[in-house]
């Protein structure tokens, strides 16, 4: 009798312990995304991370079955409203790795905030060097900087476009001034015409006006915002302006282009990614993301996919959700598979795929400047 | 130089107009009721996203598109007027109230637009083609904001010095007590102007979402520069909004010929600040109704 309760009490304290096992392998992996959601490229980027969830858990999930899930906060642009995000997730929803975000002022605000929790940061879209020179190893950002974009457009302004005389128009931001200053160095006497325009400006005759009566032959658009592109390259176009549009590498993507219609058209730029590029993985990803949001990715969507899934496949390649020193370890030595190729990440978490690929628009669409 | 200076010259007046068609909804609320509708940059920009619905969604043509905007922003704009400012003007410190009301009811517009539609920019077509006059270029489409708003300038000239309903608001402009000792219905003249105010709102944001595209926060945006313009060209005076509007966009378009355009901006705050030290009543002041 005595023996039969000792394996009753035995298969009881396994029986628990099997269930308590399930419940921790069924229990969701959380990760945490900020973005400023109620904006356009937010949403794209949103999408991104939201479908790379998804497709980790279609394919059984991570550490032996667990499903990822996103917790989102939106950021509004606004570096005090990414910090209070921030510390609801590190603090609150306990995620222990957050990626996502545009801009770069809400992202060097959130690296303190980071590294005081010893999480991981997987910055996706800010631009600005800075974001990769803190010191804390756990920061990644999936972007090019404006460096890399340099490197390799100027060769190709230089040597492919030749222009005579050069204009810029530029955004009133680190981007825009980091980029006039770059253009000097690059084009000297060339550059014939620069002005920066608000970045909540919206009508662009005056400045497209000047760039024309500058008597160049070449105007760059530095603006990150789609409807003020867009808006320019129809205002040139209004003023009859049928020199040659380029806009700097990272900008173009086909809802700008729909905005300018027409003036649009022979617009070129180059960028990390494009949604024709030949391999498994992108057609795999292109499908998925057009069958759940009707219609093809981009760049932006591309750099929230990989936000989420390469800190999910770390995770599992390291064999903790916890323990952010070694997950850090395992994205800095990796090779990642992505829908733009193969990913590596530098020293200091800068991403890189290679050389830019060049961009034109032809009959309404961005396709590869060959 | 010359030929940039008049395509400069053109440039601003056609930007000015668009600064004067939001400004002139806000001075004639101001002038009649007396209060400041924060919700009018929002019924502006509710006039553009009718504009698209009518021509994308709908599939209608640009001019049955303007005129889809003015019924349902003004249908939107009788309800704003049923519950945030009819029923708080007439309380203590109403018109103070009316500010806060109102500017609730723009955030809510604003936010309802943004969830629903989300904040993805559209293009408008709108009248195709443009003029050149030798060097000198202006679309069809510039040419008609131009136009417009030269014709709805006019057309309250003529409403308020020549129709019964003109002399009533303007006599309620002047003295709300006298205007009912002599028996005219002030709640209806308030809300007439309302009305008016959110029509001509809904036309102007309909006309210019073609040139600078719709966006969410267009209104957030073109409310700011109203208000310079209002103050400036005298509040409540609809001459000195469209005078002034002109005025600010050719300012604008001829210092960005010989100054960073940042620089042009700051320039027209720099003026305003000037203007409420040295003129706080406005340009136009001697003539406001």
């Amino acid at each position: 009798m005595t023996i039969l309760k000792r394996h009753l009490a035995a298969l009881a304290f396994g029986a628990i312990l099997a269930a308590a096992g399930q419940a921790n392998a069924a229990e969701p992996v959380k990760l945490g995304v900020i973005n400023p959601i109620k904006t356009l490229v937010g949403k794209q980027n949103l999408e991104g991370a939201q479908l790379a969830a998804e497709m980790i858990n279609q394919d059984g999930g991570i550490l032996g079955g667990r499903k990822i899930e996103l917790v989102t906060y939106d950021t509004n642009f606004s570096p005090p409203e990414g910090v209070a995000a921030l510390q609801r997730l590190l603090t609150q929803d306990r995620v222990k790795v957050v990626a996502g975000e545009i801009s770069s002022s809400v992202a060097l605000a959130a690296i303190p905030v980071i590294e005081g929790e010893d999480a991981i940061f997987m910055a996706a879209v800010p631009k600005h060097p800075d974001v990769t020179k803190s010191g804390y190893d756990k920061i990644f950002r999936m972007n090019t900087t404006t460096a890399q974009d340099a490197q390799s457009f100027d060769t190709f302004l230089l040597e492919t476009v030749k222009p005579a005389k050069v204009a810029i128009l530029a955004e009133n931001s680190d981007f825009g001034q980091v980029t006039i200053n770059q253009m000097k160095k690059l084009f000297g006497d060339k550059l014939v015409y620069s002005d920066t325009f608000g970045m909540q400006q919206n009508d662009f005759a005056a400045m497209s006006t000047n760039a024309r009566s500058s008597g160049a032959d070449t105007i760059c658009i530095v603006g990150s915002n789609m409807e003020q592109y867009g808006n320019i390259l129809r205002s040139l176009s209004d003023l009859g302006f049928n020199g040659n549009r380029c806009l700097m590498p990272g900008v173009l993507n086909s809802q700008g282009v729909q905005i300018a219609g027409a003036a649009a058209e022979k617009a070129f730029s180059a960028d990390i990614y494009v949604p024709s590029i030949d391999n498994a993985f992108n057609k795999r990803f292109v499908a998925a993301f057009e069958k759940k949001f009707g219609r093809k990715p981009e760049k932006i969507e591309v750099l929230g996919f990989e936000s989420i899934w390469i800190a999910a496949k770390a995770m599992d390649k390291a064999g903790t959700a916890d323990d952010t020193t070694k997950i850090a370890k395992v994205i800095h030595e990796g090779k990642w598979e992505t829908p733009r190729g193969e990913v590596t990440f530098d020293k200091n978490g800068q991403a890189s795929s290679g050389e830019l690929i060049r961009l034109v628009v032809k009959s309404g669409e961005i396709v590869v400047n060959r | 130089m010359l030929e940039l200076l008049l395509q400069q010259a053109v440039n601003g007046l056609t930007q000015g107009m668009a600064y004067a068609l939001v400004a002139l909804g806000l001075t004639m609320i101001f002038g009649v009721l007396h209060i400041i509708n924060f919700s009018h940059g929002e019924l502006y920009m509710l006039g553009g996203l009718m504009a698209v619905v009518a021509t994308t969604m709908l599939g209608l043509p640009y001019g049955l598109a303007l005129v889809l905007a003015v019924v349902a922003v003004v249908a939107i704009a009788a309800l704003v007027d049923l519950v945030a400012v009819r029923p708080v003007l007439p309380t203590k410190d109403g018109p103070s109230t009316v500010l806060l009301s109102t500017f609730a009811v723009s955030l809510l517009l604003h936010q309802s637009v943004l969830s629903t539609w989300g904040p993805n920019p559209s293009r408008v077509e709108g009248l195709a083609g443009s003029l050149s006059l030798g060097p000198i270029v202006i679309t069809n489409h510039r040419l008609l904001v131009l136009v417009s708003g030269v014709v709805i300038l006019l057309a309250i000239e003529y409403v308020l010095r020549r129709t019964l309903v003109g002399r009533r608001i303007r006599a309620v402009a002047q003295s709300e007590f006298a205007a009912q000792v002599v028996g005219i219905d002030v709640a209806r003249i308030r809300t007439l102007t309302f009305l008016g105010a959110a029509a001509i709102a809904a036309i102007a944001g309909a006309l210019i979402a073609p040139v600078s595209l719709f966006t969410p926060s267009m209104g957030q945006h073109a409310i700011i520069t109203a208000f310079v313009v209002v103050v400036i060209g005298g509040m409540g005076n609809a001459t000195g909004a469209v005078v002034c509007g002109l005025l600010l966009g050719l300012l604008e378009a001829l210092a960005s010929a010989f100054m960073p355009q940042d620089m042009g901006t700051a320039v027209i705050y720099a003026l305003l600040l000037i203007f409420l030290l040295i003129r706080p009543q406005g340009l136009f002041a001697g003539r406001a109704r």
